[in-house]
């Protein structure tokens, strides 16, 4: 099967169509990867061969019978083990919920396996999804697969994901993202991650860590990938009230190739002044690659993303301790201590404060929306600097030192704050071989236009196309 | 930032407060983020958000 785990999930859900390609074969390739890889990667938490092989099965007799169930039939994915899975243990990353086995999917499961999609397993991630390091003490630290020589940090807290994929485990998967934890380890694994707009997609089902900032979205090896799965799962459901009832349009069919008069706001304040030289450097030649392509780059500030970090500290804090109290309460030896520290923070937040960060978050949301009235993207990087070595607790950006946390969340944070879709994609190599990401930031409900131009930039350039030496 | 600066006892009350019942030590683990934290937030305080809705709905459109 060799490169068949390479392809696209549009070439294979094609090739299992027009039965180029057996959907049991290509499980089977899939899995034999992760038995042969994920001993260093450690991007899965559980494998569920079996079931995924008897899926397979299926999906094969229904071709035969001439039976196509959707645009996903047969393809596997792997899913952040933060999303119900009926069945099969849904652990959180955590010790608490090792034996947890719910019965019922998360409905934006249930919709990818309506579309035929197989599930291959269950992905590590940092425990209850907070931190962006993809740190986990129970089921071992998942490792960025761009590294051969030193181990690396996946990326949080999405980090199995960002590793499965990067690596060819999987051809998509599922994250979720409350501070950045779909595009930061996108950025940092040299793979594609879309954020939706908030609303966009259920969260029904969905482990939570901060209810009003968590997203679901697809990570992919391409924008065209992303397009065809987040339509996928996207759109209305009765169990998850924030969602939207707007209708889900067609992002495949979005994706034209053409850029021609798109306005780009480059982000250079707060966003391009904080990252690291050789990511600025990638930054802006993707700016002007797309110049070429006849887009529109102007530059623009958000002066009040500045604010974002505190706010949301405060929202985050006081709504995961919300959802942790009962087991901070009696199991809070339990919980690796990073995380315990964190959640014990939300102790010390007022109402006060609470509600003075929702109306930051209000006037960093009317900003981005107003930055976006005169263009159809934004375009900032998605981290200050590449993936940092596991245990790195301290950086250097310039002349400034700064934590490896903050830094790691400082440029995908403000748009989990004001909830516009972004998608980060990689857009060039740092000067030790490490993937560098961008992101682009689109109006509320335009996942189209992001994904357009996304998919333009890699129809230009192979940086999504290239192989990590852990692969 | 104004540094802020915040005592065990002041920790101790407002864990009780919120219902849980850490130890000292692991309240002076805390304290120097906490520290951060705090100056942070009072920032927010000095901003002239006037009479801004906070945001209490999520639905954008």
């Amino acid at each position: 099967m060799g490169d068949v785990v390479w392809s696209s999930v549009v070439d294979l859900a094609r090739m299992i169509a027009t039965k180029e390609v057996s959907p049991v074969d290509v499980t089977r390739a899939f899995l034999e990867r992760v038995a042969a890889l994920d001993g260093t990667l450690k991007s899965f938490i559980t494998v569920s061969g079996e079931s995924a092989l008897d899926a397979a099965r299926a999906a094969e007799a229904d071709l035969v019978a001439g039976r196509v169930q959707g645009p996903l039939h047969g393809v596997p994915l792997g899913l952040k083990d933060l999303f119900n899975t009926a069945g099969v243990r849904t652990t959180g990353g955590s010790k608490i919920l090792a034996d947890s086995v719910p019965a019922e999917d998360a409905t934006v499961v249930r919709r990818l396996r309506a579309a035929g999609a197989i599930v291959l397993g269950k992905l590590n991630m940092h425990e209850f999804a907070y931190g962006p390091e993809g740190l986990n003490e129970h089921y071992g630290h998942a490792r960025n697969p761009w590294d051969a020589r030193q181990a690396r940090v996946a990326g949080g807290s999405s980090s199995g994901s960002g590793a499965a994929v990067a690596a060819a485990l999987v051809p998509f998967a599922l994250g979720s993202d409350t501070g950045g934890s779909i595009r930061i380890p996108a950025a940092l694994c040299g793979i594609t991650g879309m954020k939706p707009t908030y609303g966009r997609t259920s969260r029904a089902g969905v482990l939570p860590l901060a209810w009003s900032m968590d997203h679901v979205g697809p990570m992919t090896r391409s924008a065209a990938d992303s397009a065809l799965v987040l339509r996928a799962m996207a759109g209305y459901d009765p169990a998850d009230p924030t969602t939207s009832v707007l209708p889900v349009p067609d992002y495949t069919a979005a994706l034209t190739g053409d850029v021609k008069g798109l306005r780009i706001g480059l982000l250079r304040p707060f966003f391009m002044d904080g990252s690291a030289p050789d990511v600025t450097a990638a930054v802006e030649s993707a700016a002007r690659a797309l110049e070429g392509l006849g887009a529109i780059v102007d530059d623009v500030r958000l002066d009040s993303v500045r604010h974002v970090a505190a706010a949301s500290f405060a929202i985050v804090a006081s709504e995961a301790l919300a959802y942790h109290a009962e087991w901070m309460r009696t199991r809070s030896a339990d919980y690796q201590p990073d995380v315990r520290e964190r959640l014990k923070m939300g102790a010390f937040v007022t109402g006060v404060q609470y509600v003075r960060a929702q109306q930051v978050r209000a006037r960093v949301r009317a900003e981005v929306d107003e930055a976006l009235a005169r263009r159809d993207v934004l375009l900032a990087p998605t981290t200050p600097l590449p993936a940092p070595v596991l245990g790195q607790t301290e950086t250097r950006i310039g002349d400034a030192r700064t934590d490896v946390r903050s830094a790691l969340i400082r440029l995908t944070r403000p748009f989990n704050f004001s909830g516009h879709p972004a998608c980060s994609l990689p857009c060039g190599v740092s000067g030790e071989g490490l993937p560098i990401g961008m992101q682009f930031v689109g109006r509320p409900f335009d996942e189209a236009t992001v994904l357009r131009v996304a998919d333009a930039y890699q129809r230009l350039t192979d940086w999504h196309r290239r192989r990590p030496p852990l692969a | 930032m104004t540094p802020i600066v915040v005592t065990l006892d002041a920790m101790r009350c407002a864990m009780r407060v919120a219902g849980f019942a850490w130890s000292d030590a692991e309240l002076e683990v805390l304290r120097p983020g906490l520290e951060r934290a705090l100056a942070s937030l009072d920032e927010l305080e000095r901003l002239p958000l006037g009479d801004t809705e906070p945001t209490t709905q999520y639905r954008i459109l």
